[in-house]
């Protein structure tokens, strides 16, 4: 007897084919159990979000329009109207002004605060206060800021007190004003959140470098400069890329506060979405835009992997 | 087995014997949340006299439901019976072929005595009726009885005594006209006005392309809207309270639809306070015209099938139904054989049959639905700054987006 037919005879004493069945079955038995206690989940994503999302992409290539053309293929149509759309490129351009205000404004507020705060006795109930905007619902928030900027509002009586004589200024009606009185209420709801998450981010930098900087005689600016920031840099880096997602999927602000200003569909490319679909009914095309607010986000998050990764290396 | 048999013979029998006796129900969609509990009064009284049920199902904004049909209606789903609007929006529903038509049903109308055809001609697509009125509101001016007569005024008769009129609410420290932009629609309901009744031949060119405008007509309306501000003839513009404007005696004339004035009755306007007058024109000698504004309930092909939707539906148009409706809206459907809604309606009624006024469609149903919002929001931008500057970029920007459509027809 050979030494292969040796130690197949001797498995075979051990059952080792019975052994390797077991095994099988208990694995795909964890499988189902594992996808009985994932169902849930699964179901919500693929339903709620998988689904949705590749319709839509499947929708943004159709001629659906109104009552016609559901099933009807449109190739890129959809895609290659959109530069020529006058309300797409002012969409646009106001996006990008919100993408970068929402990135500038919120986090240099809410690292100044976050700065300020950090080692202050007695800055707990500041911080509260500061946070709460972000626990409201930015519905409300638009409406409680649209009655703000109301003529007779808040800010005009302010105004009017502080110079002495009547202010009428229509900053929700006005071409110049529209834009960054809702920015300032987008700012005011989120620094808060900004602040909380860059004093986390403080919490966890180690006391040892900045120590041994002030030892050696560093000041506050170039403690700062060339220590704090830099290790703050993977908290900086989150923040940034929730701020420019969150500056480019605005809308519920713009909805509420831009609805008597005569250019709301152009205040954001998700509200002239918004205006396409559901006002106009040319839903493929709508669809189409919604793909490319997709697509950039997408591309931002990829982007945002990346270089978390390349922040992590460096800081480790 | 054979008393079994029998048992269970007798008990279909006696279901179905029964079947008649159970109510039968009638869905109805519609987008008007602010009605929903009078449409459902109505509903209940359908019930009632002829044991088909009308259930009302809102939907919270127009676009919501304009989403919903046409989707319903791309996918081969269509409602059986739902509100929609008149105009070039209402052709398009009806070109889908899901809409069935209702002719004979208007022939029983207007045979009954109740129905014009000026009224059906409002729901026509190619020489058929698709529509019967949900609503059918002519634009008026509503205006403040007690004001007029503190200050003398009588009701104009002529473009020069609403004028005048004017002229003395704002000498006395008044507003004469209310008009905002809130809410985004309300644009249009000056504009509209001021160009039938300065050049009723382009009124309808505008709708259809023969009429530019940036052209001579529409300046002209621009000018002496302007110049009606410059007057200080309009209430503030950015108000979101325009309703609450006038029951508050923040204007003194109000131009809306006559189905505000139940609303405006309901809110603490004493009735007899509330007065009303048509429009009069600028050109002398003009004929009688009048802006309307329909609201129509469509029923599909498949429900046009169905007996019980008809049915739904020649309640509705009844005089039982339509008293139901006037009385808990103050709406009119056209149904002249019914008792008028209010006072406001009656004298309005009375107005027409005395002019013979020429029924104009509204603006906003007008208007082809592509363009609609657009050039809303376009007027509404010239209300926020009424002089001529913004005026001539409001009409290049509006004539731009109309030759644009215009030529891709």
């Amino acid at each position: 007897m050979d030494r292969a037919a040796k130690d197949k005879a001797l498995l075979d004493r051990i059952g080792i084919d019975q052994i390797a069945r077991n095994q099988r079955a208990r694995r795909r038995g964890q499988l189902g159990l594992g996808l009985v206690f994932m169902a849930p989940a699964l179901i919500m994503v693929v339903g709620v979000l998988l689904v949705p999302v590749l319709f839509n992409i499947w929708l943004s290539f159709t001629k659906w329009r109104k009552f016609t053309g559901f099933g009807e293929y449109a190739g890129f149509a959809n895609y290659e109207r959109m530069p020529s759309n006058p309300f797409f490129n002012e969409a646009l351009i106001n996006t990008a002004i919100w993408v970068g205000a929402s990135v500038v404004f919120p986090i240099a507020l809410g690292l100044g605060m976050a700065m300020f705060f950090r080692n202050l006795r007695g800055a707990e109930t500041f911080k509260n206060i500061i946070f709460i905007p972000r626990i409201l619902a930015p519905t409300a928030v638009g409406v409680l800021w649209f009655y703000v900027y109301a003529p007779d509002g808040l800010l005009n009586r302010g105004l009017g007190l502080v110079s002495g004589r009547d202010v009428d200024i229509g900053w929700l009606y006005n071409d110049a004003t529209v834009t960054p009185a809702i920015i300032a209420t987008f700012v005011w709801q989120t620094a808060g959140l900004v602040m909380v998450l860059l004093l986390l981010g403080l919490a966890a930098i180690p006391k040892d470098p900045i120590e041994a900087a002030h030892i050696d005689g560093a000041n506050r600016w170039q403690i700062f400069r060339y220590i704090t920031l830099p290790l703050l840099m993977p908290t900086l880096l989150m923040v940034t890329i929730l701020s420019v997602l969150a500056g480019f999927t605005v809308f519920d602000l713009l909805w509420v506060m831009g609805a008597n200003y005569p250019g709301q569909r152009s205040l954001a490319l998700a509200v002239f979405m918004y205006f396409e679909a559901f006002q106009k009914g040319s839903w493929a095309f709508g669809s189409a835009v919604a793909v490319i607010i997709g697509l950039v986000v997408l591309c931002v998050t990829w982007f945002q992997t990346v270089l978390q990764a390349r922040v992590d290396r460096m800081t480790r | 087995m054979k008393l079994k048999g029998k048992l269970m013979g007798t008990a279909v029998g006696i279901l179905l014997a029964a079947a008649p006796a159970f109510a039968q129900e009638v869905q109805l969609f519609h987008d008007k949340g602010f009605w929903s509990e009078q449409l459902q009064t109505v509903g209940d009284a359908a019930g009632e006299a002829t044991g088909v049920t009308i259930t009302e199902t809102p939907y919270a904004n127009a676009e919501q439901y304009k989403a919903f049909v046409q989707a319903s209606i791309a996918s081969g789903e269509t409602p059986d019976m739902f509100t929609w609007w008149t105009g070039a929006t209402f052709a398009e529903l009806v070109s889908s072929g899901q809409i069935a038509p209702l002719d004979d049903l208007w022939a029983e109308m207007i045979a009954n005595g109740g129905y014009g055809e000026a009224s059906k001609e409002l729901f026509m697509v190619d020489g058929q009726a698709y529509a019967v009125p949900l609503l059918l509101a002519r634009w008026v001016v509503l205006y403040n009885k007690p004001l007029y007569a503190e200050l003398g005024l009588e009701e104009p008769q002529s473009w020069d005594d609403l004028i005048a009129n004017a002229d003395a609410i704002v000498a006395a420290g008044e507003t004469p006209f209310l008009a905002t932009v809130h809410e985004g629609w309300r644009g249009f309901i000056w504009f509209q006005e001021l160009l039938l009744r300065m050049h009723p031949e382009a009124y309808n060119g505008l709708n259809d392309g023969s009429v530019a405008y940036d052209g001579p007509e529409v300046r002209a309306v621009f000018e002496a809207w302007s110049d009606m501000y410059a007057k200080g003839y309009f209430s503030d513009p950015r108000s979101t309270e325009e309703f609450n404007d006038y029951v508050r005696g923040a204007g003194a004339m109000y131009l809306i639809g006559e189905w505000a004035a139940g609303l405006v009755v309901e809110a603490g306007v004493p009735a007899d306070d509330l007065g009303v007058f048509i429009m009069p024109n600028a050109v002398e000698g003009a004929p009688a015209a009048v802006i309307v504004e329909g609201a129509p309930l469509v029923v599909s092909v498949d429900g046009a099938q169905d007996e019980n939707v008809m049915q739904a539906l020649r309640f509705w148009v009844s005089d039982e139904g339509a008293n139901a409706w006037g009385e808990a809206t103050g709406n009119y459907i056209g149904n002249n054989s019914a008792e008028a809604p209010n006072a406001i309606v009656a004298e309005v009624n009375a107005d027409i049959a005395q002019t013979g006024a020429t029924a104009y469609l509204r603006w906003w149903e007008a208007v082809p639905p592509d363009l609609q919002g657009e050039l809303v929001a376009e007027m509404n931008r010239f209300m926020l700054d009424p002089t001529m500057e913004t005026a001539d970029e409001v009409m290049a920007t509006m004539q731009s987006l109309n030759a644009a459509y215009w030529a891709d027809q």
